[in-house]
């Protein structure tokens, strides 16, 4: 079957049953039309929750059981929704292939990559098996992976199980496919190379439908560009136009929530007697070195960025300098004051709190126990922009972004000389990213703390830090 | 707490008021026997109570010998799983908690303990001193501690390693302020959880052994004893035989539901 | 050697074998502590057990001291028990005077039987039940599954026998109640064990198959275009054996402890029902072979279980 098109008129979502308050089913995807050609890209770019994803899998016929999907999806100009769900799933692997989320999560971890791509054309495809067997591995060498044929999953390099992912996904000739945050938790270089698989995909005459919150991966694929905000499109158009003159005040915060956008902070504040000497520091972890020679001179009020490849031990560093961990050679020295200022902000907000603990009591445990001022909690809520009665609520009823922000309150209450912050918006949407990097830093500047901020996005450590340290990967 | 746990306490309870209910209302002997009166079927008069729900190949009322027998098992389910839980908790945040050879040792022994199947551990314990309460006991004891230390020994040190406990000790949190905050409100469910298995468990494996005549022995009131002593009369009283078989039933019924998913 | 050590399934077969060490110093432990706590004198019942009760003298049974080493200090003695243990040097049966290894032999081959009857008919109806519930949750498979698992897990294994007689036996006299000799006879026994073990099995087979259709590979053989029961085959059945298997090896234990109280409810001539019988005979020798013997079987059994999981499992890591 040759493909012409895949489009959306006016396709919306809703669930299926009645919201109890309302009395009414939730309307979750407004109206949205779409056209999805040979050789073109869409892209839909939003935060999380925006609804871009059940667009998708409404798109395909994947709504979970709950959700309706309502308006019309033409696949060839055939209507799809009054179609029967196995109907709808005959065009996966062979028209419509879809590239999963975390790939080194989606390819059975008992079953070999090579036979895990030749499933596809086998079973699928209908192909005899020695022709399966050969389109699979000419479709690895095309993409640079012979060597996954005969691994399992869990020996492959996260790059690899990206392109056997990718080769599994279809019968070799689906002419769409649709990408789902398909650079979630990768590097800027991984990053790159999986735009330009799927770039080279619409480059060989497949339409492409992309789900990111990443405008550089927008930007990177061209095409059109649908911006979309808690359930609705905000603006849609070519990428140039969207993304170079965004009409939209959402589409306009977005884009200048990346860090490429942000302006430089003005460093150079006060800068005061030293809190941390780190000389020589050198470490070996599950008998690999991860650095060694590695020197920091640190003062009161100065924020300085820590970047490298992935696993090169910045974590490792930072504990060292908390005095987490010793190192193996080298020394760390730190002025004399009570340890509990030295601090730490962790990646994952709810992993850092008691989860079954009132967010108020896991505060004055704090206060109790260090007979800081109560007063200090109401003056600091004001001053991160947070409101009082998060407090009564527990880790897991707060967005990340505010637990984030009472996670920096928590430490700010002990007046830290320093304070090791692990990649502490990596798991947050760009705006709300934007917000918390621009009041950790600030509130570190006011308190003369001393910040080691650590991020895989180098732009960001550029525009907010007064200098940046770079760790080779390791040995 | 979900309805099944609810279920679970409203049967718990119910065998409670039975088991100690009835020898209030009715002061009958369950050890009493009447050779004119056996194997009479339930006559549900609870005027007098002895009849009510018949008697026993002895013509002992099988209305005391089952409140009797609940009571038995109920009693050393609790006192067998708080001297386990105790000790259990104690040496599993410990070994969890501290590592070393601390962790160790305390390991090592409990897989020593655990390389037999726990039914054969209780049955060679049991051989030293036939027919003795202290000797199942300790059984049993020796089988549940057991649980209550592998279970909260893997949760501790899962816990230590979290971020969160990290978290607060760099913020100064003392031991005690760490078990409170962090151990506790994880470990109490398991704990409430394990408790609950344990005293099922020991529920069936003393009417187990009771059965199988290495338990405890005549004439007390027991459930497995009860019925290997019905067990012959199958024929001509099936209803007798059923009786504990019933209370047996709910009995674990109760406590499993109770007990809620099996964290191991 | 060093690849060797290291390797997963060397590494599970030490383990294994240790178990079965720790399993002989429990058992060698316990009985040291009954022969020594015993009533009476331990070496006249020994000696008259061996040379039969008219031919008991001083002179035998101090002989008999001296060979079990109860004229020794206590460790002492503990560790020349241990070692006869160790040798499998079992002594001989103080109730028939013959040796507790010929004795055994017999009786373990019956409960063996037994035990492959049992699980094997535990895994026809367990994990078969366990995916079909798990493949559609919250159905009326499932939640009828759910009510007969908890329900029978309350239930001792004893107490189902005795319901199965009074069902199958007595009321409908399909199948003898009890004893052995023909196949008939071993159903009842096998059945109730069966049905215990198979309640367990399927809530773990229904769990597993639910964590795989739910895992993110499935998900991506679904959009990949496998269809439902082909998906099932290619990804979901080797992926959801493992944890079931591994799970089988745990019920190992309640198989034997089933089989303490099963096989003296039905009279079946096994192991189990010898250790009850010498219990209550204070035949030491018998406790401890009888025990040891359960207790290795139990090792036996796990470790091939490891085995079928490590050539199922290509990660080379059980789970």
């Amino acid at each position: 079957m040759t493909f012409v098109s895949l489009e959306a008129r006016a396709l919306r979502v809703r669930s299926r049953g009645v919201n109890p308050q309302t009395g009414q089913p939730d309307q979750l995807v407004e109206p949205v039309s779409l056209s999805l050609r040979p050789g073109h890209a869409v892209t839909l770019l939003g935060e999380t929750g925006s609804g871009k994803s059940l667009l998708a899998q409404a798109l395909i016929g994947a709504l979970p059981s709950g959700l309706v999907a309502e308006g019309e999806v033409l696949v060839n100009s055939v209507q799809q929704l009054t179609r029967t769900a196995a109907q709808r799933r005959a065009l996966w692997g062979r028209m419509i292939a879809v590239l999963p989320q975390e790939p080194w999560l989606a390819l059975d971890p008992t079953m070999q990559a090579g036979a895990q791509v030749m499933e596809t054309r086998w079973l699928v495809g209908g192909q005899p098996r020695p022709q399966a067997w050969q389109g699979a591995r000419a479709a690895l060498r095309h993409l640079e992976v012979e060597a996954a044929e005969t691994r399992l999953p869990g020996q492959l390099s996260g790059g690899m199980a990206q392109r056997v992912a990718f080769a599994a996904a279809h019968t070799g000739d689906a002419p769409v496919l649709v990408a789902d945050e398909p650079t979630k938790g990768l590097d800027i270089s991984r990053r790159d190379s999986i735009t330009a698989l799927l770039r080279r995909h619409v480059e060989e005459g497949g339409a492409l439908l992309t789900i990111t919150h990443d405008p550089a991966v927008a930007r990177a694929l061209g095409g059109t560009v649908l911006v979309m905000r808690e359930g609705a499109v905000q603006e849609q158009g070519a990428a140039e136009e969207v993304l170079i003159r965004p009409r939209h005040a959402f589409t306009r915060a977005l884009l200048a929530a990346d860090p490429e956008g942000w302006p430089r902070q003005a460093g150079g504040g006060q800068i005061g007697a030293p809190v941390l000497i780190a000389r020589d520091v050198g470490k070996v972890r599950g008998g690999r070195r991860l650095f060694s020679g590695v020197s920091l001179h640190l003062a009161a009020g100065e924020v300085v960025g820590l970047s490298g490849p992935s696993g090169c031990g910045k974590s490792t560093f930072g504990d060292l300098c908390l005095g987490l961990l010793s190192p193996d050679s080298g020394t760390v020295e730190r002025p004399a004051a009570a340890p509990h200022r030295w601090q730490k902000l962790y990646q994952d907000p709810p992993a850092a709190f008691p989860p079954k603990v009132t967010l108020r009591a896991s505060l004055m445990d704090v206060v109790r126990l260090h007979g800081c001022d109560p007063a200090e909690i109401a003056r600091l809520l004001l001053r991160l922009g947070l409101t009082e009665g998060l407090l009564d609520r527990l880790p897991s009823q707060v967005s990340g972004g505010e637990l984030q922000r009472i996670a920096l309150l928590r430490v700010l209450l002990l007046k830290p000389l320093f304070l090791f912050a692990d990649e502490p918006t990596s798991r947050l949407d760009l705006l709300t990213q934007q917000e918390t990097i621009g009041l950790l830093t600030a509130a570190a500047r006011e308190q003369g703390c001393a910040v080691l901020l650590v991020s895989h996005d180098r732009a960001l450590l550029d525009r907010v830090c007064d200098r940046v340290m770079t760790l080779p990967a390791a040995a | 707490m979900t309805l099944q746990r609810w279920v679970g306490v409203f049967l718990l309870f119910s065998l409670l008021a039975f088991s100690w209910g009835v020898p209030l209302i009715w002061p009958l002997d369950p050890a009493r026997q009447d050779l004119m009166v056996l194997l009479t079927p339930p006559d549900f008069d609870w005027s007098v109570g002895v009849t009510a729900l018949g008697t026993d190949h002895l013509g002992r009322s099988l209305l005391a010998r089952l409140a009797a027998a609940v009571r038995l098992s109920l009693g050393l389910a609790l006192i067998g799983v708080v001297t386990a839980a105790v000790p259990g908790v104690v040496l599993g945040v410990l070994a969890g908690w501290c590592g070393g050879w601390i962790d160790r040792g305390l390991s090592l022994l409990a897989d020593a303990v655990f390389a037999l199947p726990g039914l054969l551990l209780v049955l060679l314990v049991l051989a030293i001193a036939p027919g003795s309460f202290i000797a199942l006991y300790v059984g049993i004891a020796l089988l549940l501690w057991l649980e209550f230390f592998r279970v909260v020994r893997a949760q501790t040190r899962r816990l230590r390693q979290a971020p969160a406990v990290q978290a607060s000790r760099l913020l100064g949190f003392g031991p005690v302020l760490l078990f409170r905050r962090h151990l506790w409100p994880e470990l109490a469910p398991v704990v409430l959880t394990l408790a609950a298995f344990g005293a099922a468990a020991t529920v069936m494996a003393t009417a187990a052994l009771g059965f199988v005549s290495v338990g405890l022995r005549p004439p007390v009131a027991e459930l497995g004893l009860m019925m290997t002593e019905l067990l012959p009369y199958y024929d001509e009283a099936p209803w007798a035989l059923l009786q504990p078989v019933a209370v047996m039933a709910l009995l674990g019924l109760s406590l499993t539901l109770l007990a809620g998913k099996d964290p191991r | 050697m060093g690849p060797l050590i290291g390797s997963p399934l060397v590494r599970l077969l030490l383990a294994r074998v240790g178990q079965g060490v720790l399993v002989a110093l429990m058992v060698g432990l316990l009985t040291f502590i009954l022969v020594r706590a015993l009533p009476g004198d331990m070496a006249y019942r020994i000696a008259a057990g061996r040379y039969g009760f008219d031919w008991v003298s001083t002179t035998a049974a101090d002989a008999v001291r001296h060979d079990l080493g109860l004229d020794q200090p206590a460790p002492l003695a503990l560790l020349a028990w241990i070692w006869d243990l160790l040798r499998f040097d079992l002594g001989q049966s103080l109730v028939t005077g013959r040796t507790v290894a010929e004795e055994l032999s017999h009786q373990f081959g019956q409960s063996v039987l037994l035990a492959a009857w049992a699980a094997g008919l535990s895994l026809l109806i367990g994990p078969p039940l366990g995916v079909l519930a798990g493949l559609r949750p919250g159905r009326l498979v499932d939640r009828g599954l759910l009510l007969v698992a908890v329900l029978m897990r309350s239930v001792p294994p004893f107490a189902i026998g005795a319901v199965l007689i009074l069902v199958l036996a007595v009321q409908a006299r399909l199948l003898p109640a009890a004893g052995y000799g023909t196949p008939a006879h071993a159903v009842l026994p096998a059945l109730t064990l069966a049905l215990c073990l198979a309640a367990v099995s399927a809530r773990v087979s229904r769990d597993a198959v639910m964590t795989v259709s739910g895992s993110a590979y499935y998900g991506f053989g679904r959009t990949k275009g496998l269809g439902g029961s082909l998906l099932f085959w290619r990804h979901g059945l080797r992926n959801a054996a493992v944890p079931v298997l591994t799970y089988f090896g745990v019920q190992f234990v309640a198989l034997v402890e089933g089989m303490v109280v099963i096989e003296t409810l039905f009279a079946w001539p096994g192991i189990g029902h010898a250790l009850v019988h010498a219990i209550v005979a204070r035949d030491v020798p018998m406790i401890q072979g009888a025990a040891l013997t359960m207790g290795l079987f139990v090792v036996a059994m796990n470790t091939v279980i490891d085995v079928v999981c490590h050539l199922l499992d290509p990660r080379g890591e059980p789970s």
